[in-house]
């Protein structure tokens, strides 16, 4: 609330670290440097991340008072589903779709529905996060966290792969999207018989959980000694326990450490929705985005959350990011492996 | 060939509509052909289970309250009925969540009065959750049945020997068979759709895996795996519609009289489900509001959920009363009311999306107030449908040719026969759509006009973003206002039974 509250606009970008504050703002535009938004916008919203993406639009509305903005919000694989029924009906209703997997937003622009952005918008972000018709927001990096107590970083594999054979427990929440989207992205890079292999070692040695905060808890307890979750869920649990026994380790260049994104995409032509998007690349969004809900800035120039080396640090795998909308095989080798 | 009763038309018409949306599902899964998958058997075994024991508990606790509220003569009976049917207002989801959050180490019990429970969990927790969400069907359909029997067999049994218990068990419930049975019916379909609730408890059921490939825009597989559920749904209706109760008069109403010790000892006895349904739920909510505080609620919200689930509720009589009547004339009329049950056993979320597309071939109506108040009607018509059939079955059709014999019109004899002496069935029917329209979620998230904030897309909200506290405040409105509902409802009561003794003169002469 705090970001409606202070200012009816944005919080000033707090640099968390001297070091961190020297780093030129260049791709990164502020607010005060955007067009007024006027008219109506229908924006389709996959339930969004701890509530701060709505504190976001609250804060874009309150900016611009002759700006009208309609929200839906569902799950997001339901608005997809809405979307592509509505578009094979020819009745558009969603201007925009902002969802939290960009599974979803596979599923959409495979569609042909998304209109193709300005590149001028797109070329805001980095290199790896440009794509012609839609737009990351912010970025999630699969990691392991590991429990401080039982472990030190030098002792966890810098390969997802042999992760399997490391003799640690492994936490795991294989019902979980983020969690699917992960091996879609190893059997994209792997290749199926690899990430089956894998599937059922780590099976062996696994603990299931129903979601990846309840990895990243177990962890913590020392129910086991790494698990697999996204980042951010490590970074809030500390955040509240600064003393909690948990950090995070980091796979090189494989699917262990991918970065998958939340973004959004335009459904209707036109400026006003791609204005509506600039200002979620703005310099204040995506600092918020950032310090509040510790999810990875995407636009050059603005600090990674606290606790996570910058993105340059990391070296995710080369992925086309709409490719993890490929769920079903993914789906299908994990059945056989007998995980899901 | 016999003319076919005037309500089979509306009947028909009603019917395919109902059928639509498992017509979309079909169309949905033609897409992606696999047939059952063997892996999903130890899934299946679970759902039944679940099936099974909610349904046996439903009818248990739900038959007893049954009994307790329609023929005890309890102080505040009608509150104690208002009550006890409440947990209708909950949606289960949130009863499950905060069952997990209260109980086990750890949990608020623990923490605030240091007291060690067992954690609430796997096939036994989701069965007394979803046993204390469902119970309140049983207990309107089967009160709605005992309501209308006559209690003079009952004094006749009990002057020649009978003791009260034997009395009402081998003379009163054999006679409401129809009755539990219908709500045991809803209690079965409910187990079998929703998910919520075993998902939280942690166990393996159907839903749980068509969820899985929803989420992972398998949109066919669910349907697919959605008409496979549909099996076992047509299963479940046939099963229901072999129970057969007896055919009598209306006639006297039973009083029972307790004494002082008995009273209270029927409320103790009762008041736990009461407070694990309600008040605990409750209570932990203004545990977190008071915590963490309330954040943005606005009170049009209430309104918004209010109006859309009386409208609801409204249609969906006007449409079962006719369907009702069908499926007591005759083998037709019965087949086609089975078929506006198959939209109750679907899960929500699937059923949501297959009425998008029903929507979206009526462009004026899609994401309109009256394509949500439809997509309610469709999936909660059999509630209406169950309760006032159950009455009307017990409806002596001699009263009506009585009535006819002597010079009244069919409509007449509808509006001063048949009308009043089913009332009692309407009134419950509309209550059960009005309750479950308030707790309804993914239609209304789907379907509603956007910008629609109701209740329950609000609690939705507020629970998915993880703050609880701002839970408590629509969580109690829910259940304040269904509370009212049923208020309203049961005080209507009282008019229908003065107006359904009018007719009784014709049935004497």
């Amino acid at each position: 609330m705090a970001l409606v509250g202070a200012m009816g606009v944005f919080p000033r970008a707090v640099p968390r670290s001297p070091a961190q504050s020297a780093v030129p703002q260049t791709a990164a535009i502020s607010v005060d440097r955007l067009p007024q938004l006027k008219g109506e916008l229908t924006l389709y919203l996959g339930r969004g991340e701890g509530g701060l993406y709505e504190n976001v639009l609250k804060a874009i509305q309150k900016r611009n008072p002759d700006f009208e903005l309609h929200i839906r919000r569902g799950p997001t694989a339901a608005l997809a589903n809405s979307i592509v029924a509505e578009t094979r009906a020819g009745l558009r209703r969603a201007d925009l779709f902002w969802a939290v997997d960009s599974g979803a937003v596979g599923l959409v622009t495979g569609t042909g529905a998304a209109q193709t952005l300005p590149a001028e918008l797109t070329q805001q972000l980095r290199p790896e996060f440009q794509f012609p018709d839609w737009v990351p927001i912010s970025g999630r990096i699969r990691t392991l966290p590991y429990n401080t107590k039982r472990l030190t970083a030098d002792q966890l594999p810098s390969s997802i792969l042999a992760l399997a054979d490391s003799g640690l427990s492994i936490g795991w929440a294989p019902a979980y999207a983020a969690f699917q989207s992960f091996v879609t992205a190893m059997r994209l890079l792997e290749g199926d018989q690899v990430t089956i292999d894998w599937l059922r070692a780590v099976k062996r040695r696994a603990k299931n959980y129903a979601g990846e905060l309840g990895v990243v808890m177990a962890v913590e307890r020392g129910e086991v000694d790494v698990g697999l979750a996204n980042h951010y869920y490590t970074l809030r649990l500390k955040s509240g326990k600064p003393e909690a026994n948990v950090d995070l380790a980091f796979t090189r260049n494989d699917a262990g450490c991918l970065v998958n994104v939340s973004g959004i995409l335009a459904l209707r032509a036109g400026e006003l929705p791609v204005n509506f998007i600039r200002y979620l690349l703005t310099r204040e969004v995506q600092s918020y985005l950032a310090t509040e809900a510790f999810e990875v800035p995407l636009v050059e120039g603005i600090p990674p959350p606290q606790g996570l080396p910058p993105l340059d640090t990391v070296s995710p795998p080369t992925l086309d990011l709409t490719r993890l909308a490929d769920l079903r095989p993914t789906l299908d080798l994990m059945r056989k492996a007998g995980v899901l | 060939m016999t003319r076919w009763p005037l309500t089979y038309f509306p009947t028909l018409a009603i019917a395919l509509v109902a059928v639509l949306p498992v017509g979309v599902l079909l169309m949905l899964a033609s897409d992606n052909p696999q047939g059952f998958d063997a892996r999903n058997l130890a899934v299946l075994g679970n759902t039944l289970l679940l099936m099974v024991f909610t349904a046996v508990g439903a009818t248990f606790v739900g038959v007893a309250l049954a009994l307790l509220t329609t023929y005890v003569q309890l102080p505040w009976r009608r509150v104690w009925l208002i009550l006890l049917a409440a947990p209708l207002a909950m949606p289960s989801y949130i009863g499950a969540f905060t069952f997990y959050a209260a109980f086990g180490p750890g949990g608020e019990i623990d923490n605030l009065l240091g007291l060690p429970t067992p954690a609430v969990g796997g096939l036994a927790g989701a069965t007394v959750v979803m046993t204390l969400y469902t119970y309140p069907f049983v207990l309107l359909t089967t009160r709605a049945s005992l309501s209308s029997l006559d209690a003079n067999l009952v004094h006749a049994a009990r002057t020649l020997g009978m003791s009260l218990v034997a009395s009402l068990w081998r003379v009163v419930l054999p006679r409401v068979a129809n009755g539990i049975a219908a709500g045991a019916l809803l209690a079965a379909l409910y187990a079998l759709s929703d998910f919520g609730t075993p998902a939280i408890m942690g166990l393996d059921t159907f839903t749980r895996v068509i969820y899985v490939e929803y989420n992972a825009f398998g949109l066919s597989q669910a349907a697919m795996l959605s008409l496979q559920l549909l099996v076992i749904v047509g299963l479940v209706l046939f099963l229901e519609s072999r129970v057969r109760g007896s055919r009598e008069r209306p006639g006297r109403h039973l009083f029972l009289w307790p004494g002082r010790w008995q009273t209270a000892l029927l409320l103790v006895a009762t008041s736990p489900v009461f407070l694990l349904s309600i008040l605990l739920p409750l209570s932990v909510f203004s545990l977190w509001l008071w915590r963490e505080g309330m954040g943005d609620f606005e009170l049009a919200y209430a309104w918004n959920s209010t109006y859309a689930s009386l409208l609801a509720a409204l249609v969906a009589v006007l449409l079962a009363l006719p369907v009702a009547h069908a499926a007591i004339r005759g083998k037709a009329g019965r087949v086609m009311e089975r078929v506006t049950y198959l939209g109750f056993g679907v899960p929500g979320i699937v059923m949501g999306t297959a009425l998008v597309y029903v929507g979206l071939q009526l462009p004026f109506l899609y994401q309109t107030l009256g394509l949500l108040v439809l997509g309610y009607v469709l999936r909660f018509l059999p509630l209406a449908v169950g309760s006032i059939r159950a009455t009307s079955e017990n409806l002596d059709a001699s009263l009506v040719n009585a009535a006819r014999a002597l010079g009244a019109s069919p409509r007449e004899a509808f509006q001063r026969i048949t009308l009043p002496l089913t009332l009692r069935g309407i009134v419950a029917g509309a209550a059960l759509v009005f309750l479950e329209a308030m707790r309804e979620l993914p239609a209304t998230l789907l379907l509603g006009p956007t910008d629609f904030e109701t209740l329950a897309t609000y609690l939705w909200r507020v629970y998915e973003a993880g703050y609880f506290g701002q839970a408590a405040v629509p969580g109690l409105l829910l259940v304040l206002i269904s509370g009212l509902g049923l208020v309203l409802m049961f005080s209507g009561e009282r008019w229908t039974l003065s107006k359904a003794k009018a007719p009784n003169p014709v049935a004497d002469a």
